[in-house]
């Protein structure tokens, strides 16, 4: 345990370490850099608010690749099941139902049942025509881009103009709450934890989960013991479909306040990255995504104060995950701890 | 010249950059490593290749500097894949990422500024040939190379020792590896290869046909390019097919921009509906042997996977 602790160490600092080495052959100076970004991101209670918003959003779409992960199998279809959920959330909020006081109650349920839907479009087409996951993925995302443009210029326009910039803006009723004036992100946070607790139940503690993770460690013995595998996916699928569509509805409710093309904000993807370094841990999705909101909240003072580009959040990033993967699948990681601790004694 | 001739140019021309990439990804494919780094290899290597042509004033040193690029990011994913284990879908899908943005950075000097074009050569024999001859082979060198090529990997994929060799490798590699052929090698060698075409691929759109830079520039066509080689069916041909009806929507959608809304938009996105549904038919197809399927359509709509696509390679002992 404690030599776990001390290697996950060792690899976040290797990663900063080439992190800070990349920023510095990009012509900055990465102490600049990192305090602008700690700055923009716990500056004032706006920005902390924006942070804690955004980390909830990535959270969730984290959580959505973990499922499917405990699997074996890839969630790609993140980013369309995260435009689903924003359409299902727009749906609610365009009816009549949307100027009810539990509409944004409504708005996150609608959103799920999308993304819980496109979720299940990626499961049939992996379990019943055996498409591999990242190319059905991939389609469904495209394919979910394709109906928000159609909905944004079609039967969803603003009123006389179709353009691309999204549609009318929902009635106040349906927008993510907030309490008293404060920004605080209360809502979407809840709606986090709670997704976490009962996904950190279901798979520790229920039989599903349990056969969830049996079907990703061996599909063929799972069969064996009549673990219909086929469903397991399915479920794994539809649920995280549905937890992806919970993040889309928090984008149109909580930050548009309307549907636009990009309403991804391109969490899904950035998703994966944070899947990929936390592998099956829940606690490692909720950690990594605070740090990667910050880092990405934090990237408009980037811009503000050091006039740097809006890329550099994603650089920063995408270099971390490379480096954590390769320090990790080398074991330089194992073998530092190991010297560490052999001193020890 | 008449308009039906200036359509075909404008097809052929607009199309030759995702010819490349998509024979490039083929040739990856088929030797079993799925290069999804593509949309970011794309962008880097159609920045890389405009960058080189302002500094070196040679749109030829252009051109090399982005396939040794795309070259050298296959390299990569191949070099982790077999050295670390490292999943190629984790790689290539972090690369994507990581090269996107690095080429908005890089190449924020680049944007909207003049250079040097590639010059007109015309191909001796061929621009002879009645109407198409004295349009397609009497355009640049990316344009005629790219014609070329699609009839050449063809040949060297399916009636060649080598491409036997290489589709036996993306197939089934540890009896690949029993017959004594060098997984390893023959991986590395043509992923390799496919990152050079793919580079190329980005260099034919910065330095022809959408010429110059500018941030995203070449933004989705990667996505679309891999769609494109699943609806190949991982043939060459059938890839390169795809990229001219692609190709000739986008023409059509030019045409059609005053008279309708969103087409544009909508266009991008049709490869993907067909590379799920090739997919689909692929994978029913061969769970009935493709039985009471015409062989005419088995040829047109129909292919294999190679079997051992994506996976990781590790020798016994």
């Amino acid at each position: 345990m404690y030599q776990n602790i001390v290697k996950n160490i060792i690899t976040i600092l290797i990663s900063i370490l080439v992190v800070t080495i990349v920023l510095f052959i990009l012509n900055s100076s990465p102490l600049d850099i990192y305090k602008a970004l700690f700055d923009g991101a716990f500056g004032n209670i706006d920005k902390l608010s924006r942070t804690m918003l955004i980390t909830s959003i990535m959270a969730l779409t984290g959580l959505a690749l973990v499922i499917t992960f405990s699997t074996g199998l890839w969630n790609i279809g993140i980013e369309g099941q995260v435009l689903f959920g924003a359409i299902g959330a727009t749906f609610i909020a365009r009816s009549f139902m949307g100027d009810l006081t539990i509409a944004p109650f409504i708005t996150v349920l609608s959103g799920a049942a999308f993304g819980g839907f496109l979720g299940f479009l990626s499961a049939i087409l992996k379990t019943k025509f055996n498409v591999h996951e990242i190319f059905g993925g991939l389609g469904l995302d495209f394919l979910a881009a394709g109906l928000i443009v159609y909905l944004v210029i079609g039967p969803w326009k603003r009123e006389g103009i179709a353009s691309t910039g999204g549609t009318d803006l929902f009635p106040e009723a349906s927008w993510m709450p907030h309490i008293g004036n404060s920004n605080f992100p209360i809502f979407p946070l809840l709606i986090m934890f709670i997704v976490f607790i009962l996904l950190a139940f279901l798979l520790t503690k229920t039989s599903l989960g349990l056969k969830l993770i049996a079907t990703g460690s061996n599909k063929n013995a799972t069969d064996k013991f009549k673990i219909n595998s086929i469903h397991y996916i399915a479920y794994a699928f539809i649920i995280a479909g549905a937890v992806g569509g919970m993040a889309g509805s928090i984008q149109a409710t909580g930050i548009y306040h309307k549907l636009v093309p990009n309403i991804s904000g391109g969490y899904g993807f950035l998703g994966i990255l944070i899947a990929l370094i936390a592998g099956r841990n829940l606690y490692s999705v909720l950690l990594i995504s605070f740090v990667f909101a910050s880092i990405m909240v934090g990237g408009v003072q980037l811009q503000l104060r050091l006039g740097m580009d809006s890329s550099f959040p994603y650089i920063i990033e995408s270099v971390f995950v490379i480096s954590w993967l390769i320090t990790r699948a080398s074991d330089i990681d194992s073998k530092i701890t190991k010297y560490i601790f052999l001193k020890d004694k | 010249m008449e308009t039906y001739e200036a359509t075909i140019l404008t097809i052929v021309t607009m199309s030759s950059p995702l010819i490349f990439a998509v024979i490039g990804e083929t040739i990856s494919e088929r030797v079993g490593i799925v290069n999804l780094s593509m949309e970011g290899t794309l962008l880097i290597t159609a920045l890389a290749g405009f960058a080189a042509t302002i500094v070196t004033n040679s749109p030829y040193i252009g051109i090399i500097c982005a396939g040794l690029l795309g070259g050298g990011i296959a390299l990569f994913i191949v070099l982790i894949n077999f050295q670390l284990q490292i999943n190629q879908i984790a790689i290539g899908f972090i690369l994507t990422i990581l090269l996107w943005k690095l080429s908005s950075y890089l190449g924020q000097s680049y944007v909207r500024i003049p250079g040097p074009y590639l010059d007109i050569i015309t191909v001796p024999y061929l621009s002879d040939i009645p109407f198409i001859g004295p349009i397609i082979f009497n355009s640049n060198i990316l344009t005629i190379s790219s014609i070329f090529l699609i009839p050449l990997s063809w040949y060297f994929l399916f009636k060649t020792q080598l491409g036997i060799n290489l589709r036996s490798v993306g197939e089934n590699p540890a009896s690949a590896d029993a017959r004594g052929i060098n997984v390893m090698k023959t991986r590395l060698i043509y992923a390799v290869l496919g990152g050079i075409l793919i580079g190329i691929g980005g260099a034919a759109f910065s330095l022809h046909v959408k010429y110059g830079w500018s941030e995203g520039h070449t933004i989705n066509y990667g996505w679309i390019a891999l769609a494109i080689v699943i609806f190949g069916g991982w043939n060459p041909i059938r890839g390169s097919i795809g990229v001219y009806g692609f190709g000739a929507l986008q023409v059509l959608a030019l045409k059609l921009q005053s008279v309708t809304i969103g087409f544009s938009q909508i266009l991008p996105l049709i490869p993907f509906p067909l590379m799920i549904l090739t997919l689909v038919l692929i994978q029913s197809a061969n769970k009935n042997s493709g039985l009471g399927i015409p062989k005419i359509i088995r040829i047109l709509i129909l292919g294999n996977q190679p079997q051992a696509l994506g996976i990781t390679y590790k020798k016994n002992g």
